[in-house]
């Protein structure tokens, strides 16, 4: 997003044109309907979608929340590249030479109504790849004391694909899931592995059973478009070809899990004390010590004379 | 048209277009969703090619062993024969490349990205990992190796 940074200090020009592709699900009819809309400096094209519905026509229907790139609801093609509108500067995508906007609904996903898609069976395949956490010891999991032991190292293994927002863009620009239905996708894939890949997790031979599908990893054909397209840089490409080559050796008998990590022993107190940095002083009037002994109590009612 | 009150939605995907014309969306920086299509444009070409192969290499049982090697003498310079080996060395030669970058990449999961902290501009690991290189090398190899194979076929 540095060129949104870029263009987030420029100004767009004075009106563009936003030109939305609509979709009546009662008559079937699509169409493209062009809006003017006045601009200012840091509007997105969230934003611009907004003061067309509040002002112009308020019969568009999409789909937004955040408005801050975090909870993947505004994906749509922006001038022809999937996107999420509220994290793309209109200064990003029009200019005074081509002041024209094109917004269409996302590929890939069935179209409700104008910009609006339905993510059902993206949740649903989500939900497939067993999207969370899953070890032999139940009881464990359910009641846990203490947390499972992770190194920053391993979480660096899946921080990456656990920045997922589920925003379909990858999906939408993927050029298996425009042909085929069935297929996991990218998103649903990326998950798999991010699950698979971590320490914590005991069901890696349940996942690549899964992966093994003849919907799932071996459907991809590295095109990389969906790490293209991703705001997170979660790397669904990646991610699924590490998942391919587990897969192989897997099936060749050659991979395991190199390690799964137990649980944290309960902590016990030590009594120890750490000691205050050399630089660090106390206020006058502050005695440290006479403060662990009897604990300070702040009478709030006498706060407010 | 739909009935009264009933509401459908509309499946929108591009289908097999999106296999071969690599501008059906504008996707930046992703020279691999080009490499994509060629590769199969050109593994679907080499079928062909091989049946054609399989079908002209009768030639001999048909119409005798004078005439395949006379056909064979006249392939010289620029001749629709020629211009056919030149245009499968292309295909093949392409196919061939890429072809083990992806075994390197799908089958053995080398040269993709390794997991990072995403930082500004994120951008996805694989994108800047070494099978970019690995791509670059193939589209330049792809070319050289052509206009050799172009240089040994028309002279
Ligand atoms: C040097 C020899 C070759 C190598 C290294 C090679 C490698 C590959 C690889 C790795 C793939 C999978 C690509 C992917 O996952 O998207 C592939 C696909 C394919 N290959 Fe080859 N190949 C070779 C020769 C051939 C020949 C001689 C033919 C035809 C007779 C052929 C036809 C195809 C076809 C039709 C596909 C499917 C394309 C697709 O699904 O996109 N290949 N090749
Ligand atoms: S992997 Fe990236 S593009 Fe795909 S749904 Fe997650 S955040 Fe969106
Ligand atoms: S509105 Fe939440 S990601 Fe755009």
């Amino acid at each position: 997003m540095a060129q949104a940074l870029k263009s987030a200090a420029k100004y767009p020009p004075k009106t563009v044109r936003v030109k939305i592709k609509r979709y009546s699900p009662e008559t079937g009819r699509e169409w493209w309907q062009v809006y003017e809309v006045e601009t200012y400096r840091g509007m997105t094209v969230l934003d611009a979608l907004l003061q067309v519905k509040e002002k112009r026509d308020h019969t568009i229907v999409m789909r937004y929340s955040c408005r801050m790139g975090v909870c993947g609801s505004c994906g749509m093609i922006i001038n022809g590249t999937p996107r999420l509108a509220c994290q793309t500067q209109v200064s990003m995508v029009a200019s005074e030479e081509n002041p024209e906007i094109t917004v269409e609904p996302l590929k890939n996903f069935p179209v409700v109504r104008d910009l609006l898609t339905d993510f059902t069976s993206f949740f649903e395949k989500h939900r497939k790849v067993k999207p969370y956490l899953i070890r032999r010891d139940t009881q464990e999991q359910e009641n846990p004391k203490t947390e499972y032991r992770m190194t920053p190292e391993e979480l660096l293994e899946i921080y990456p694909y656990s920045l997922c927002i589920s925003c379909g863009l990858c999906v939408s620009a993927c050029p298996v899931s425009a042909s085929d239905e069935g297929f996991l996708g990218p998103q649903a894939l990326a998950q798999l592995w991010r699950y698979t890949a971590d320490v914590r997790d005991e069901a890696w031979r349940e996942r690549l059973e899964i992966a093994d599908d003849e919907n799932g990893a071996l459907k991809c054909h590295f095109a990389a478009s969906c790490s293209a397209v991703c705001p997170k840089a979660v790397d669904p490409g990646g991610a699924i070809q590490m998942l391919r080559s587990a897969l192989l050796k897997y099936k060749l008998g050659l991979w395991k899990k190199r390690k799964i990590s137990e649980p944290v022993p309960p902590l016990e107190p030590t009594g120890e004390k750490v000691p205050l940095p050399p630089e660090a002083q106390t206020l006058p009037g502050v005695d440290l010590e006479a403060m662990e002994r009897e604990p300070v109590v702040i009478d709030a009612s006498k706060l407010l004379d | 048209m739909a009935g009264r009150g009933e509401r459908r939605f509309l499946k929108n995907m591009p289908g097999w277009r999106a296999s071969f014309n690599p501008w059906i969306l504008k996707l930046p920086n992703n020279p691999e969703r080009l490499a994509f299509v060629l590769h199969r444009v050109t593994g679907i070409l080499l079928i062909l090619i091989l049946f054609l192969h399989i079908t002209v290499t009768t030639t001999p049982a048909t119409r005798g062993w004078e005439f395949w090697v006379e056909e064979i003498r006249k392939a010289q310079g620029i001749t629709p024969v020629t211009l056919y080996f030149f245009i499968f060395a292309g295909i093949a030669i392409f196919h061939g490349l890429n072809g083990i970058r992806l075994l390197l990449v799908e089958f053995l999961g080398c040269c993709v990205g390794k997991p990072e902290k995403p930082k500004p501009p994120y951008i996805s690991a694989t994108l800047k990992a070494p099978q970019r290189t690995l791509l670059y090398i193939v589209f330049a190899l792809w070319i050289i190796l052509w206009m050799i194979a172009g240089y040994i076929i028309f002279t």
